[in-house]
């Protein structure tokens, strides 16, 4: 009954310029939906689809010939392999030490009876309104011996003070009452970061891992700037930008003879889609079980201060 | 007795100073006692020495197997590093007790005198390996140098051990029953000065490489008195034609992308109302789903994508059947770069705008709903004021960084058709500095930015404060 009631109601408000502001609505956010995602789709099918109609252009919407020889293929190029290995460990490491080190600070920066309290933490937050400038932070880089090596891409990126921020906002919202009554039993600080605090706030710390991994697999730019002369810490990004714009290295891969030899021979095209998708594919698998800590961290953002 | 406390006080600050001067000595190169031959690395300080073994046999590859140098020089060079490295660490370690219990103290002062009687003999040993390379039948080959580090460290290691020596001499005894310990002030700054460390070295410590605007400096390469140049690259910037030419095209790159990103800014809020339109919750879940998933990849991969559309055989060539490479043309490329930027953050930006939205007060809808007011008199007077504060801010932040529009975007897309419109100021000096190695010019363009930068970020949040009453940093 009362649903029947609630139909009407809305019958009735239906207006024929509502009808055709939702038709535009629709419409507008489907097709912008649509061209966010579609590019991705469009590399995916032509990386599983046979190489020579992807040399043709023949795949348009639906993939053909499927095979997953390319993925196969590039797993035993060195350089790519290598290039993975090295961005999922700074990844992993990279984000590791950033959220140990926010967590800490975060926790550390609330005690009040800290020497200095406000000094320190300011000598720290206002780094983030401005920088020196990219030639400068290279020659200091270059100077402590950190181009070329693996700690160029984690050492730098330990502090983020923005980081910092979200946390200890997190932190001050946990009731006091909980810490004193720990240091009432005579804990130590450490044993109250790692008892109380870190466990606490694991929800922010999430979501602050999740952006530091995010951008240590997304970085290139230090690739580029560290490890000019030593290829062999680049990053996969870094070697995708080298494949687009190069086909040098390209060309060794084409003759790999599993492939030619079952029909299938690799080309350009399929390459540079075969190594987009597994640089994006982490991120896409990733992603919609992660996006609500996304948009916490957008939020935490938002209100800091 | 109070005066004497009041003298062990005032040394201990300058036995703490000492030790900071001493640490910071130990990253930088021309500080390096271990550099006794211009063969070791230039940029090499006594930190890499020390715990680098490789590093430090690097330079010496040829001299080894040429035989002007021996096996044993080498070895006593690194351990005396070593050594030199650990007696400082020693050193720093009595530092931090200093702020302890009286028997903290007096455990920080052992570890001081230790560590700077370990530190001055590893020291000698270095001195030593020095000596040895005049043995060498060929000294010219192995250029040995004389480093102003000998005396930094034996001077800075005698004071500290003749210091603690008398505060140990100085101070009265401890109590037996009295324990090992700290003040939490000072216990919580200790736990803190790693990270003061860090944000020092790469914050800055860069600020005192913008120096290099004033000298004449190639990459790797020292700097020398002789060197100093003064405003050569300052009126460098406005008197040489072809540097004038390209800033002058570089800003004007730089300021219309910028403002052409600020004039669409407002994008992601339309977006933000016009989703709010949409009742049924899947469909928009969706939609928000889909439309972030581009904020979350590389602007290498934005290439990527770029590429699989729009190259030779992209996508859209291959349903037109045209041959044409957009990627490749020149035209228009102010506003490509604006699209591929609106197509990369809109639907993230929106979310704080859809957030905003949340939080407007439902009663509002209803009761203009109740006064007759139509869907788009919502949107209009409810939903757009609800947003304007948050639009302000963002606003605001955009203008300050009006000349940061990173280099990842442009880098990525850059080719030798649209080089001329792409290159913006972040670049620019990316480009000039490190591939170009012109350290000066570049590092004065970037100095010149950040200030510009860090003044608009203050004006505008002068004006944020003026208006609204709030501070956006």
């Amino acid at each position: 009954m009362s649903k029947k009631v609630k139909q009407q109601k809305v019958f009735y408000r239906r207006k024929p310029s509502d009808i055709v502001f939702n038709i535009i609505n629709y419409g507008v956010f489907g097709i912008f939906a649509i061209a966010c995602f579609f590019p991705f789709y469009y590399i995916f099918i032509n990386t599983i689809s046979n190489n020579d109609l992807v040399k043709r252009g023949a795949i348009k919407l639906i993939p053909k010939g499927l095979q997953l020889q390319n993925y196969l293929a590039l797993r035993q190029v060195d350089e790519l392999g290598r290039a993975f290995l090295v961005t999922v460990g700074r990844t992993v490491l990279g984000t590791a030490l950033m959220v140990l080190a926010s967590a800490f600070i975060g926790y550390i920066v609330t005690k009040q009876e800290m020497w200095h309290r406000k000094l320190w933490y300011r000598f720290m937050i206002v780094t983030m309104y401005f920088n020196a400038g990219i030639i400068p932070w290279f020659v200091t880089l270059s100077a402590l011996n950190l181009t070329g090596t693996f700690w160029g891409y984690i050492i730098p990126g330990i502090v983020a003070p923005y980081n910092i921020i979200l946390v200890k906002t997190y932190i001050e919202s946990i009731p006091a009452e909980l810490e004193e009554s720990a240091q009432m039993d005579g804990a130590s600080y450490m044993t109250v970061f790692r008892k109380i605090i870190w466990p606490l706030s694991k929800p922010i710390l999430a979501t602050i891992a999740i952006f530091g991994a995010v951008g240590h697999w997304n970085s290139f730019t230090d690739s580029i700037i560290l490890m000019s002369s030593t290829p062999k810490w680049y990053t996969l990004q870094h070697i995708l930008y080298n494949y687009l714009n190069k086909t040098t290295n390209i060309q060794a891969m084409m003759s790999n003879p599993d492939m030619i030899a079952s029909g299938n021979q690799l080309n350009e095209k399929a390459i540079k889609y075969t190594v987009s998708m597994v640089s994006v594919i982490p991120i896409l698998i990733v992603y919609p079980f992660m996006n609500r800590y996304f948009e916490e961290g957008i939020m935490l953002g938002a209100v800091k201060g | 007795m109070e005066r004497t406390k009041k003298s062990v006080n005032v040394i201990y600050v300058v036995l703490r100073l000492l030790t900071v001067l001493s640490c910071i000595g130990l990253f930088v190169s021309s500080l390096n006692p271990a550099r006794i031959s211009d063969l070791v690395s230039k940029t090499a300080s006594l930190f890499t020495s020390a715990i680098s073994y490789s590093n430090t046999k690097e330079g010496f590859t040829r001299a080894l197997s040429a035989g002007w140098i021996s096996q044993g020089t080498i070895t006593l060079l690194y351990v005396s590093s070593l050594f030199t490295f650990l007696g400082i660490c020693a050193v720093i370690a009595g530092a931090c007790m200093s702020v302890g219990t009286r028997k903290l103290q007096r455990l920080g002062l052992y570890l001081n005198i230790g560590g700077s009687v370990v530190g001055i003999i590893s020291i000698a040993g270095i001195y030593m390996a020095y000596n040895q390379l005049f043995d060498s039948p060929l000294v010219s080959k192995l250029q040995p140098i004389f480093s102003a580090g000998y005396y930094f460290y034996w001077a800075i290691l005698a004071i500290i051990l003749i210091l603690s020596i008398i505060v140990l001499v100085l101070s009265p005894k401890v109590e037996k029953n009295e324990k090992y310990g700290m003040e939490s002030k000072y216990k919580l700054f200790l736990l803190f000065v790693p990270f003061i460390a860090l944000i020092f070295v790469f914050s800055y410590l860069p600020l005192w490489g913008w120096r290099y605007a004033f000298f004449d400096y190639k990459s790797g390469g020292t700097i020398t008195l002789d060197s100093f140049v003064g405003f050569k690259y300052f009126t460098m910037l406005f008197q040489n034609a072809s540097t004038r030419s390209d800033i002058v095209k570089v800003l004007r790159n730089t300021l219309a992308m910028s403002f052409l990103g600020i004039g669409t800014s407002w994008v992601a809020m339309a977006f933000a109302i016009f989703i709010n339109e949409i009742k049924c919750k899947p469909f928009r879940r969706m939609i928000q789903t889909l439309t972030t998933i581009p904020n979350f990849i590389s602007w290498v991969l934005v290439y990527a994508v770029a590429f699989a559309m729009f190259s030779t055989e992209g996508f859209i060539n291959s349903v037109i059947g045209g041959t044409t490479n957009y990627l490749m043309s020149g035209s228009h490329i102010w506003l490509k770069m604006l699209a591929w930027g609106l197509w990369k953050g809109t639907g993230w930006s929106a979310i704080i705008y859809i957030a905003a939205i949340s939080g407007i007060d439902q009663q509002l809808y209803e009761a203009a709903t109740v006064d007759g007011a139509g869907r788009f008199q919502r949107m209009r007077h409810i939903t757009l004021p609800g947003l304007v504060p948050t639009y302000c801010v963002l606003l605001l932040l955009a203008v300050a960084g009006i000349l940061s529009n990173g280099m990842d975007q442009y880098l990525v897309f850059e080719n030798p058709r649209n080089t001329e419109t792409i290159q913006v100021l972040d670049l620019y000096v990316y480009k000039l500095g490190i591939q170009n190695g012109r350290i000066p010019l570049s590092t004065l363009i970037g100095m010149v930015k950040s200030i510009v930068s860090v003044v608009l970020l203050f004006g505008a949040n002068k004006i944020s404060k003026a208006v609204r009453g709030e501070s956006i940093i």
